[in-house]
């Protein structure tokens, strides 16, 4: 049942543009069929033809931002921590001694120093971040908004089925604001559920549980097709289309050798694994660039714990490398195969920590003035975006919010602004609401 | 198209009344004006030969011309904004407005949208002395950039009227400006043939008994886009689909609805001969009021219903809808041997008395009264969600009557422990939540709109919001544990008092309900005893039409107010008459659910089979067939425990406790979550949902849990398997089983080829097991 409102909103671009990005999914019983009806509406439209995606590296718990892209060198020792400036392959732009490769890259990462957000709670700060939308706080703390990953799944869709357009590595994080909401189950992301560092890197979802043979589902499958006989007509909603296509979707990936290609790093060069980290950022980092390839549209890569509030030298000197390691590797790597232009690969979390070190050798939450990094997808390299006051604290130019981030990531996707969404409650709901693209990194 | 509109509104003063521009030839069926119901008509065949005529509709409507006439802030040149769509959500309506520049949402506000163009900004948007020169003008032209591009054009009449304004002085609006009083649409109903049009015409009329035409300025919107969209200029055009469709207008703040009728049998001989159909059909329904209008209702639109559904359909289909369960192999084998006329009732009056019905309709109820588990501590909690969910298992096995049901939650005071239902205020605990729950669960409706401003597509405004707001403002909470931001076990009582706030003129609003008026109180009455006794009155417009609506949306698939809390006269029932009939027997019968189930399950239509023919395909509105859908979380994850013979196993709750019967969603389990368990968020039925995801089938082909349920060695594969049965014993009695009939031959011979083909024979019965759990049929209610 598609209920297409007609101009319940008019956009602001001046563009006339079809109403089929308005469409409440899940409350409509919006089957996957439409959808892909809508698809390629929009690709006669000629929004939906974009070639990008998106890698992310998601920092949980927030790395604090003086000891690794705004460094604060001149700062009294409290402020400026433990770590000294390195300078990078950009003239003028230093970096913290933890991200040693990174500056080797610097010329093709851009980073955004002056994101700023009013809130210091993980849950309602990671909300925040990955929706562009103040969040719930700690005690109902089920998801509002649709993630970034959701709205990339739902408004252009896997390049290459059964590959699923959104996936989240090892899985997604525990507060729940990687979800698709409203915009519906199916653009929630597949988990990978596995580290893919690990020696017997297996995706559970991939792998058959016990007892249960690949011959097996070879002639379940053949039975499924025999039995699956009610007529499909009978169901105006297309659930039941839906249905099918994922059934047959899940065969495939189970049975099918794509998928399983895809997850199979051994596949890959040893050297190349070498150069992203054997650990698993740098191994995520190489899956996520094997997923893609695959036809994924948004990969996440959920690391830390970041949350140093104590002795944070400790942690950041296990965390701080290994990301240094697989972002830059990542970046390099895609660069040297032609596909840095086709992925954006884009750093952040829920906030900063205090430019101020605390009683306990570490830093607490920060959202007044931290950092994100954004590369490749046609941006620019090499650029720093705003800056934070002198020993850190506020922005002291360009204040940059989680929407902007959000719609420069979209419309460098080639996602375009004015879409909407229907809520729950049938309210449209803009993906981007104020944000603007960083003009900057355009 | 644009010539034609601007001459009507140029000849605007003319005071004659005009024949219509009729683009498509359409006229009512009825000649029985003002109201001019089409759908009352006795001859409908011969009525949609009528159709073919050209239409001819008068309107008295005076046009005030704005030409040289005062131009009025208010009437005049808000709608303008409103329709180049400046005050739209996604422009300068947004809360945070576009570029500096903000005005109310749709024009709802115009004394502050005065403000934003008159003196905000130091004045810069008009130039009085050079209106052209105006900022206003400048960018709606895009003579100036504009990020909203070019909306108007200089030589079009609202240029005109917006420049005469500034001319005029941009005068501000005054008290005794004429008020908009109403509008009315013309024509108001209509039969509409496929791929045609119909010109909408709205008239407005003021306070000071003045009317103008104001279709032009007028916005719309089509409840059905697929079946008819609107124009900007009011001109409807349907497509090639059948059904019912409303077109809402709106001018200031307020609607009209223009609802059609676009038949299946689109032209007079497929028309006369559905009717023929419809006449052997009618010897067949029941005498009740209910079956007679869904007939009324497929006479008006030409569409012949499905055949009746087969016993073993019927069977599976009631099971689930009442008791969320999977008939078993004996009650099918029972059922079909069962040769009494009677034996439909009698299965819905057996299977209402079974616990399962308690625990499933609960499960519904818990949804819609969020009784929500998550979000702090389980130790803590779940002593309350246990008890919340028990008194509503036990209201429904008691069958407690809906308005007690309703009034003892609502009013519901003291601790959990004394008074289960107190626990509703646990989780519905603000302004918001008092009014959007109530709204959404009780009254079917969404007021969350009204909030912020006025409802664009209904009459609620924030005085209305408030208003319901003010009744829940003396609910007082003290004690409980409270190491987390929603304390357990409070106890609620009613404070000595508590304000609520017009949020823009701050004035106290008094407790009112929605459309009602302010209740008179004292200091010792609880607002929400007048708010229960309001709601559960046998003229309450709102209360039993809602469950009724609610209750048919469970049993058919839809509603017939469809989404189900969405009533709006803008997004009428489809069958009005069935409404009705169903609230007052509703009503009549002391608010019995019972009562209400078995009216509903022994309708014509919930006993159709779901396959269409041609006389009803593509119908999704009337009933004429049964609308499948995908078998909830719940149900599917027990139906699969009963066909294998292995329980799920929740954890921290008593083992062999059914997914249907656990206490709260808090309770980990992959297979709901994927299969659409809501969070509970909200009083919604929408947050449970159906939508189709990779997931749930990666889930039904290699989740470790069915994998477990098929292979368990105490399960029932294990036990076919070590049976002595042939295989044609072992196909019937698993197709018996799972699909709760018997296999057709052709499937009896694929089975049985299968099973004698492969070696393993506790593998064999896996797989076909495995095969028809994972089918459309297993999966759906159909």
């Amino acid at each position: 049942m598609l209920r297409i409102k007609d101009h319940s909103f008019q956009n602001c671009s001046g563009v006339t543009r079809r109403n089929f990005l308005q469409i409440g999914a899940p409350l409509l019983g919006l089957g996957l069929a439409d959808l892909l009806r809508l698809d390629s509406q929009a690709a006669e439209a000629g929004l939906a033809t974009s070639k990008k995606s998106l890698i992310i590296f998601w920092t949980d718990g927030g790395v604090s931002q003086q000891d690794s892209f705004d460094v604060k060198p001149d700062a009294p020792a409290e402020y400026r921590g433990m770590y000294r400036p390195i300078s990078t392959t950009v003239p003028g732009v230093v970096l913290s001694e933890r991200l040693p490769l990174q500056a080797n890259v610097m010329d093709r990462l851009s980073i955004v120093r002056s994101v700023h957000h009013e809130n210091g709670i993980h849950a309602p700060s990671a909300h925040w971040m990955q929706t562009g939308y103040f969040g719930p706080t700690l005690a109902r703390n089920a998801a509002q908004k649709p993630s970034l990953g959701s709205v990339i799944a739902r408004a252009l869709g896997s390049h290459q089925p059964p590959m699923p357009a959104y996936v989240t590595i090892p899985k997604s994080e525990s507060f729940g604001y990687q979800g698709a909401v409203y915009l519906g189950k199916a653009f929630n992301p597949f988990e990978v559920g596995a580290d893919p560092n690990a020696a017997d890197f297996k995706v559970p979802n991939l792998s058959l549980p016990n007892g249960l043979t690949a011959r097996s589902v070879d002639s379940r499958r053949a039975l499924l097709k025999t039995f699956d006989t009610l007529r499909r007509d009978i169901d105006e909603t297309g659930v039941m289309e839906g249905l099918d296509t994922f059934k047959q979707q899940a065969l495939e990936m189970v049975a099918g050798e794509r998928m399983r290609a895809a997850f199979n790093l051994d596949a890959e060069d040893p050297k190349v694994r070498d150069q992203y980290g054997r650990h698993r950022y740098g191994q995520s980092a190489l899956l996520a660039r094997r997923l893609v390839e695959a036809g994924a549209r948004c990969v996440n890569i959920n690391t830390g714990n970041w949350d140093h509030h104590n002795d944070i030298e400790k942690g950041l000197d296990e965390h701080l490398p290994p990301l240094d390691r697989a972002i830059a590797a990542l970046v390099e790597d895609l660069d040297g195969r032609g596909l840095l232009n086709d992925v954006i690969v884009y750093c952040a979390g829920e906030f900063g920590r205090t430019p101020r070190m605390n009683g306990h050798a570490g830093r607490d939450h920060w959202s007044d003035c931290f950092s994100v990094l954004l590369a490749g997808g046609g941006l620019q390299g090499g650029r720093i975006v705003g800056a934070s006051e002198k020993w850190g604290g506020g922005v002291q130019e360009r204040l940059v919010t989680p929407l902007d981030l959000l719609a420069t990531i979209y419309q460098t996707l080639g996602i375009p602004l004015d879409t909407h969404y229907e809520d729950s409650s049938g309210r449209p709901t803009s993906i981007v609401g104020s944000g603007r693209p960083i003009q900057e990194l355009l | 198209m644009i010539e034609r509109i601007a001459h009507t509104h140029m000849k605007s003063q003319r005071t004659t009344p005009r024949a219509a521009v009729s683009l498509c030839a359409v006229v009512p069926l009825c000649e029985n004006p003002p109201a001019m119901n089409i759908f009352d008509c006795k001859h409908i065949a011969l009525g949609w030969l009528l159709l073919l005529n050209v239409a001819m509709f008068s309107s008295d409507v005076m046009a005030a011309e704005p030409t040289g006439a005062v131009v009025r802030f208010s009437t005049d040149v808000v709608p303008i904004l409103t329709k180049l769509g400046c005050d739209s959500g996604g422009c300068h309506g947004k809360a945070t407005g576009q570029n500096g520049f903000k005005l109310s949402l749709f024009g709802f506000e115009p004394e502050v949208d005065y403000d934003a163009l008159v003196t905000d900004a130091r004045g810069r948007r008009l130039s009085l002395t050079d209106p052209d020169r105006s900022l206003l003008l400048l960018k709606a032209t895009s003579r100036m950039p504009h990020g909203g591009g070019r909306r108007l054009d200089e030589s079009s009449d609202d240029y005109r009227i917006l420049r005469d304004w500034i001319a005029q002085g941009a005068t501000a609006p005054r008290d005794d400006d004429p008020k908009l009083v109403r509008i009315e649409l013309s024509p108001r109903e209509q039969v509409l043939a496929t791929n045609s049009s119909q010109p909408l015409r709205v008239a407005a009329f003021f306070s000071d008994g003045t009317s103008r035409d104001v279709t032009r300025q007028a916005v719309y919107q089509s409840n059905e886009p697929n079946i008819a969209s609107v124009e900007t200029d009011g001109l409807v055009k349907t497509s090639s689909q059948h059904g019912l469709v409303s077109v809402m207008a709106r001018f200031g703040e307020q609607i009209a609805t223009f609802h059609a009728a676009v038949p299946f049998a689109n032209d007079s001989t497929k028309m006369i001969a559905a009717q023929k159909q419809l006449d052997l059909l009618e010897p067949k329904l029941g005498t009740s009021s209910f079956d007679r209008h869904l007939l009324r209702q497929w006479r008006r639109l030409g569409v012949v219903p499905s055949s009746s559904a087969d016993d073993a359909t019927f069977l599976r289909r009631a099971t689930i809808d009442i008791c969320g369960s999977l008939p078993t192999s004996e009650e099918v084998a029972e059922y079909l041997a069962d040769t009494r006329l009677d034996k439909r009732s009698r299965l819905i009056d057996r299977l209402l008395e079974r616990p399962e019905y308690a625990s499933y309709f609960a499960l519904k109820w818990a949804d819609i009264l969020q009784n929500r588990g998550a979000g702090y501590s389980t130790s803590k909690q779940r002593e309350g969600t246990t008890l919340f969910a028990a008194w509503i298992r036990d209201s429904l096995a008691t069958n407690k009557p809906y308005d007690q049901f309703v009034s003892e939650l609502l009013t519901a005071s003291g601790s959990q422990n004394e008074n289960p239902p107190a626990i509703w205020y646990r989780t519905v605990r603000k302004s918001p939540e008092y009014v959007e729950s109530v709204s959404q669960a009780f009254l079917g409706v969404r007021v969350q709109c009204a909030q912020c401003h006025h409802h664009p597509t209904e009459r609620w405004s924030q005085s209305d919001y408030f208003g319901l707001a003010a009744v829940f403002s003396r609910v007082g909470r003290k004690g409980g544990f409270a190491d987390a931001e929603v304390p357990t076990d409070e106890i609620i009582f009613l404070k000595q008092r508590g304000d609520v706030l017009h949020p823009r003129t701050g004035a106290i609003l008094k407790p009112r309900p929605l459309g009602g008026a302010e209740f008179s109180l004292d200091l010792h009455d609880d607002p929400r005893n007048s708010l229960a006794r309001w709601m559960t009155s046998p003229d309450n417009p709102f209360f039993a039409r809602t469950m009724a609506n609610r209750m048919w949306a469970h049993f058919l698939g839809r509603g017939i107010v469809h989404p189900i809390d969405d009533a709006r006269s803008t997004n009428p029932p489809s069958n009005p008459e069935l409404l009705d009939a169903l609230a007052q027997d509703f009503i009549a019968s002391g608010f019995d659910v019972k009562h209400l189930i078995r009216v509903i399950t022994s309708s014509y239509a919930y006993g159709l089979e779901s396959a269409p023919h041609p006389g009803n395909a593509g119908d999704t509105q009337t009933f004429a067939r049964f609308y499948p859908r995908r078998v909830t979380a719940e149900v599917l994850l027990d139906g699969i425990s009963q066909v294998l013979d292995v329980p799920t196993n929740f954890p921290g709750v008593t083992a062999g406790t059914r997914a249907i019967e656990l206490p709260d969603e808090n309770v980990a389990a992959h297979f709901l979550d994927v299969f659409g368990r809501p969070a509970r968020m909200s009083a919604c039925e929408c947050e449970r949902v159906d939508s189709p995801a990779l997931t749930q089938a990666l889930e039904l082909v290699n989740s470790a849990e069915i994998q477990r349920k098929l292979t368990e060695k105490t399960g029932y594969a294990e036990r076919l398997a070590a049976s002595q049965k042939s295989h044609v014993e072992l196909a019937n009695e698993i197709f018996l089983r799972v699909q709760a009939r018997r296999p057709r031959p052709d499937e009896l011979k694929a089975a049985v080829d299968f099973l004698a083909a492969e070696p393993d024979r506790a593998e064999a019965c896996c797989s076909l097991l495995w095969s028809l759990l994972a089918t459309n049929e297993f999966l759906f209610n159909h």
